[in-house]
């Protein structure tokens, strides 16, 4: 009864926390950020994937003071930055590998029409 | 430029709204809102990722939903903000991947078409090597075809040889055959002439006349050897003669009378002209005259036919007459 009080009186003291974040929560989060410098989110999305790992350490920071509201958000925040990094390296990629097809087929069309002349295709 | 002022509203709204009972922060929501309704109208990328925008859409719903807790809301619309820049690069990403798999298409085509050509020119090339070998195959024919003709009429001029070589051989046997006949001829001509000039020779040793008995002929002088009563072997000639032409009429009598000049007795020539006329009988006998058709007269020197004052009448007045008489 005591002890509910205390949780009670601690929610109310930090204001909108309800839920303490599990520490499973903290290792999905790493791991999505391992997955983004995997994806090659250093070169290809830097910025998102600083967001993702500052916010992580926000979080926590927020646990140290028992924000764990705020420690919950942070963590989702850091989470949905290294999927929108993993995503942005995908993109950063197909982007790559589109220009060497387009530099590829420009070698392709000039060699063929060395090869069969000018009216090839 | 617009994501990073957006971002940086948000984030500004989250850290001022964080664990605060803050009013309504209905711009940064309308910052967001905006952001997804200008990707939504692009496009070039709203149909690329329905998916990814349907989670961005349903965000920014429980964002607009949340009320009261400002921090929770805060919270919402930074994950709204995110999921729209998620659907917006997966968006892109499927536009790229849709323009990479045209470049494929594209490559595909030329390595197609390249080949297709390849091959043309392959054909075409075999199709020159058909060509050119058939040209040289029709060369070689046509070689072929010469060299048959050339041996054809080499062939033939052999036979032409051949022909010509045997009509040659066939005229010189027949210039042969002809040169022996004209050689013949010629002979049988010479043979013949020699006959000829030998009766002509003989008509000439005998004289022949008509007389009132008959015709005479006479056998001269030369015919016989100098005072005897033996004819020459060459006289035989000149008698054959003379029987031809008595057997001419073989009902007729024969005469013979032997004649000399004044040379001599009387007596002696009268002997020597019976002796020569009995000779010339015998011999005529001898040539197949009947003996029963001939009489035998010795005249002496009393019927000379020319002058005994001369050599050559004397010559002339030696003689035999052979006469046929008349009936």
């Amino acid at each position: 009864m005591r002890l509910l009080f205390l949780i009670a009186l601690t929610s109310l003291l930090t204001s909108c926390a309800s839920v303490k974040p599990q520490p499973e929560a903290f290792t999905s989060a790493e791991q999505a950020i391992a997955a983004a410098v995997r994806a090659g989110a250093e070169q290809h999305s830097p910025v998102e994937l600083r967001f993702a790992r500052e916010k992580l350490a926000e979080a926590r920071k927020g646990m140290e003071y028992k924000q764990f509201d705020k420690a919950l958000y942070l963590i989702e925040h850091s989470e949905i930055n290294s999927e929108l990094a993993i995503e942005k390296s995908r993109t950063a990629e197909v982007r790559a590998r589109l220009g060497e097809q387009a530099r590829e087929n420009e070698i392709l069309r000039e060699d063929f029409e060395r090869t069969f002349g000018e009216s090839f295709e | 430029m617009t994501r990073g002022a957006v971002l940086t509203a948000v984030l500004m709204a989250v850290t001022l709204a964080a664990c605060t009972s803050a009013p309504k922060k209905d711009l940064a929501l309308e910052q967001v809102r905006n952001q997804l309704e200008e990707l939504k109208s692009n496009s070039d990328l709203s149909g690329y990722a329905p998916l990814s925008l349907g989670e961005a859409e349903r965000a920014l719903r429980a964002a607009e939903a949340a009320t009261g807790n400002a921090t929770y809301r805060n919270h919402l619309l930074y994950m709204a903000d995110r999921r729209i820049q998620i659907a917006r690069t997966v968006a892109q990403r499927q536009q790229l991947e849709n323009e990479l798999q045209a470049l494929e298409d594209e490559r595909n085509r030329m390595l197609v078409r390249a080949s297709q050509l390849e091959a043309e020119n392959a054909r075409m090339e075999a199709e020159r090597a058909r060509l050119i070998s058939q040209a040289t195959a029709e060369d070689a024919e046509r070689a072929r075809q010469l060299a048959q003709e050339a041996r054809q009429r080499e062939a033939v001029s052999a036979r032409t040889a051949e022909q010509a070589r045997e009509e040659a051989e066939q005229a010189k046997a027949l210039a042969e055959t002809s040169a022996r006949a004209a050689d013949l001829a010629r002979q049988e001509a010479e043979l013949a002439s020699e006959q000829a000039q030998s009766l002509r020779r003989q008509l000439e040793n005998l004289q022949l006349r008509q007389t009132e008995s008959g015709v005479v002929v006479t056998l001269g002088d030369v015919l016989f050897e100098t005072a005897q009563a033996e004819l020459k072997e060459e006289a035989m000639a000149s008698l054959v003669e003379v029987v031809d032409l008595l057997q001419s009429e073989p009902d007729k009598k024969i005469r013979i009378e032997g004649h000399t000049d004044s040379v001599g007795s009387a007596e002696g020539n009268l002997q020597l002209s019976q002796r020569r006329a009995d000779s010339v009988l015998d011999t005529l006998v001898s040539l197949g005259v009947d003996r029963g058709r001939v009489t035998t007269a010795g005249m002496g020197e009393d019927f000379p036919i020319a002058s005994n004052d001369t050599e050559e009448g004397r010559s002339r007045n030696r003689r035999v007459d052979v006469i046929l008489l008349d009936d």
